[in-house]
């Protein structure tokens, strides 16, 4: 069951690096939350069950309902439905998330350890990669807000590869999780897309020399 | 006594924000300016003290708040001077979130936890976010948009490298991540882990140091904030950056890691040098060209940090007469502004005519800057090239010598023309503000004590130096 819902997640950041619509990003995100649930729920049986409650209840109501809810309200409110035309096309996409796939097995094989979960490892790069080509490669700040997002799924994914020793640093860890991408999204519904039309990364480059 | 210090600060910051009247909130900061300096004489006094378990007074962390007590007032002082002819609501936030962004600094300074030090760099993100988007025009937003974005950013690398030292800990049987706990179990473990845990935290955390890879940040921030706050965080924030790393650094010393962590310091810091000529040639802001200075200093830094021997003395040395020189420059671009109305370069000019104590600031800051004796920065640069030439780095030493000409260049062409030459474009300002020369003394005393630095440190001084580096094992 385990081993399955890695592969879901995978396929979810495949999905993800080749969708071209905010709304499929949203639901990813939705579904990427589910998922991180399940796979915590069947990792961590050996915390305490106040952690593991709070873990819990971080990834099925934070990620799964209060993200993709505020990722929603502005995809309603700036009218923005698909990503920037400039930006790299799907095929290239796949290739490069395939590329991702291969050195993320690659380089968690190099660090095989009897402690590490390769398959977590694995899982964690690759959302690692996934995360960083989605704010390299789009031209919209919601693309990059969806990459940062999925950057805080491979922080978790690495909390999960080391095992449930350090419940302390990951209930940290979500806990930064929250804060800071309430405060982005907030900042990003509120701020920016009245003052910057459309949401254009380009429109954020007036500081300049 | 750091418990009292954390209560009084949160009770001050909330009565700035929450109790609306001007005086009463220029009567708290006032007050926590005198606090944070009591508290900074308090640690100095109980040298390697550990309070609450997670804070110690070690020599680096209380060197490093010496230096942050003393420019704050003078932060404290620009930003009353800031806000004299501004009525706004803003004055609160301002002044509570300046409270919770030095201590959260202060906490980062003596925190002895890599996740206390994570958490404690994660709130000077939130609180150094409120200040940079004070103006709240459309450069401030896209500022503290980016601010916030790659800093978090780095925090996740920043916490993937913790992770990964938290695993290695896990592995030499260490449940704690105590900077010394990391020290004894370093080389019990697989320095690949340490390798990929170093890369990351260094990553993360060059976000604050504003160095190579993440310097952007910094600048972009710099150049928006009010220039109180971009004297703070191009010198306080960037002296915590440094800490955090050579924590990390001193504590992988003694590993096969070592002469890797050399490299990788020593790449960063030239290629952080590189990135500050480069850009200082094209600069056409103030600010900014001041901001890519500081970048220009911390790979200077991250080069002595990777050379070693006098480098460790050089580079601390160098971070402490910086500070003071950075923030002094700092303050007078705010007042420059208030002068020219504008922080363009091509609509600078003729500020020695218009406000010569100023100018005068400028220039005599600016042979500071590019380590012109008697500047005292000149000892910590002349310390960095004895360290490369006797390590025989001479790659890096012409590299370097270079680079820090094209920043001579590109800074002295500037600040000549902001001080002597007409503007190259006429911007409207019929009524040019009168400032007294007393409100510039603390830029004059800051760069005098440089100066007097170059002749004199004082053994105090040293030795508090000395000690901050022996932490290193190869040292």
């Amino acid at each position: 069951m385990l081993n399955f819902l890695i592969i879901l997640f995978a396929i979810s950041l495949i999905y993800l690096s080749v969708s071209e619509r905010f709304r499929t990003y949203a639901k990813l995100i939705a579904a990427q939350g589910i998922l991180l649930m399940g796979i915590a729920l069947f990792e961590l049986k050996e915390v305490n069950t106040a952690s593991l409650i709070f873990i819990l209840a971080e990834t099925l109501i934070f990620k799964t309902i209060v993200v993709p809810y505020l990722l929603y309200s502005i995809i309603n409110r700036t009218g923005v439905y698909k990503v920037h035309n400039k930006s790299l096309l799907g095929f290239y996409s796949l290739i490069l998330a395939l590329l991702a796939l291969v050195l993320s097995i690659v380089m968690a094989n190099a660090l095989e350890n009897p402690k590490i979960d390769t398959v977590y490892l694995t899982i964690a790069l690759f959302t690692l990669f996934i995360g960083v080509l989605l704010v390299v490669n789009h031209k919209l700040i919601f693309s990059h807000m969806i990459g940062f997002l999925v950057i805080e799924n491979a922080v978790f994914m690495f909390s999960m590869s080391v095992g449930s020793e350090m419940t302390m640093l990951i209930n940290i860890g979500i806990l930064l999780d929250i804060f800071v991408s309430v405060l982005i999204i907030s900042i990003l519904i509120n701020r920016i897309g009245s003052k910057f039309n459309k949401l254009e990364a380009d429109n954020l480059n007036s500081l300049k020399n | 006594m750091i418990l009292y210090y954390f209560i009084i600060a949160a009770i001050l910051s909330l009565v700035a924000v929450f109790v609306k009247f001007r005086r009463i909130a220029k009567a708290a900061i006032i007050t926590f300016s005198l606090v944070q300096a009591a508290f900074a004489s308090y640690a100095y006094l109980h040298l390697n003290q550990t309070e609450l378990s997670y804070f110690t007074f070690d020599s680096l962390g209380v060197v490093f708040l010496l230096v942050l007590s003393v420019i704050f007032p003078a932060a404290v002082f620009h930003g009353f001077r800031y806000f004299k002819n501004r009525i706004t609501r803003r004055f609160f936030y301002y002044h509570a979130a300046l409270i919770g962004l030095i201590t959260a600094i202060t906490g980062a300074y003596l925190a002895n936890e890599a996740t206390v030090v994570w958490i404690l760099v994660e709130a000077t993100t939130l609180f150094a976010s409120v200040l940079i988007y004070h103006e709240k025009t459309k450069y401030a937003l896209e500022a503290t948009w980016k601010y916030i974005f790659l800093c978090s950013v780095g925090i996740a690398f920043a916490y993937m490298g913790i992770l990964f030292l938290g695993f290695t800990m896990n592995q030499g049987g260490f449940t704690d991540l105590s900077f010394l706990a990391i020290t004894n179990a370093a080389s019990l473990v697989d320095p690949l882990y340490l390798k990929i845990a170093f890369v990351f935290i260094f990553i993360g955390y060059s976000t604050k140091m504003e160095i190579f890879p993440m310097h952007t940040v910094g600048i972009d921030a710099n150049s928006v904030a009010p220039s109180p706050v971009g004297a703070l965080i191009s010198t306080a924030m960037v002296n915590m950056g440094f800490i955090i790393i050579f924590r990390i650094y001193a504590a992988l010393s003694a590993t096969p890691i070592f002469s890797w962590m050399n490299h990788i310091l020593l790449i960063a810091g030239v290629l952080s040098v590189l990135v500050a000529a480069g850009y200082m040639l094209k600069a056409k802001h103030n600010k900014r060209m001041f901001a890519y200075s500081s970048l220009e200093n911390a790979g200077l830094v991250a080069i002595a940090l990777g050379v070693g021997g006098y480098g460790y003395y050089a580079a601390v040395l160098l971070l402490i007469m910086h500070s003071f020189v950075k923030s002094s420059m700092f303050f007078q671009l705010g007042q420059l502004y208030r002068v020219l109305n504008t922080m363009k370069l091509d609509a600078s000019g003729n500020y020695m005519r218009l406000y010569p104590a100023g100018a005068l600031v400028l220039i005599i800051g600016m042979f500071c800057l590019l380590a012109v004796p008697p500047s005292g920065l000149f000892i910590s640069e002349y310390m960095i090239f004895k360290a490369l030439i006797f390590g025989n780095y001479w790659f890096v030493t012409v590299i370097t010598m270079l680079l820090l000409c094209v920043v001579v260049y590109a800074m002295s062409v500037r600040i000549m023309h902001i001080c002597f030459s007409e503007p190259r474009e006429i911007i409207h300002n019929k009524y040019p503000e009168k400032i007294h020369p007393a409100e510039t003394i603390t830029q004059f005393v800051f760069l005098m004590l440089v100066i007097a630095l170059c002749f004199y440190r004082p053994p105090f001084l040293d030795e508090l130096i000395r000690q901050g580096i022996s932490i290193i094992a190869n040292h």
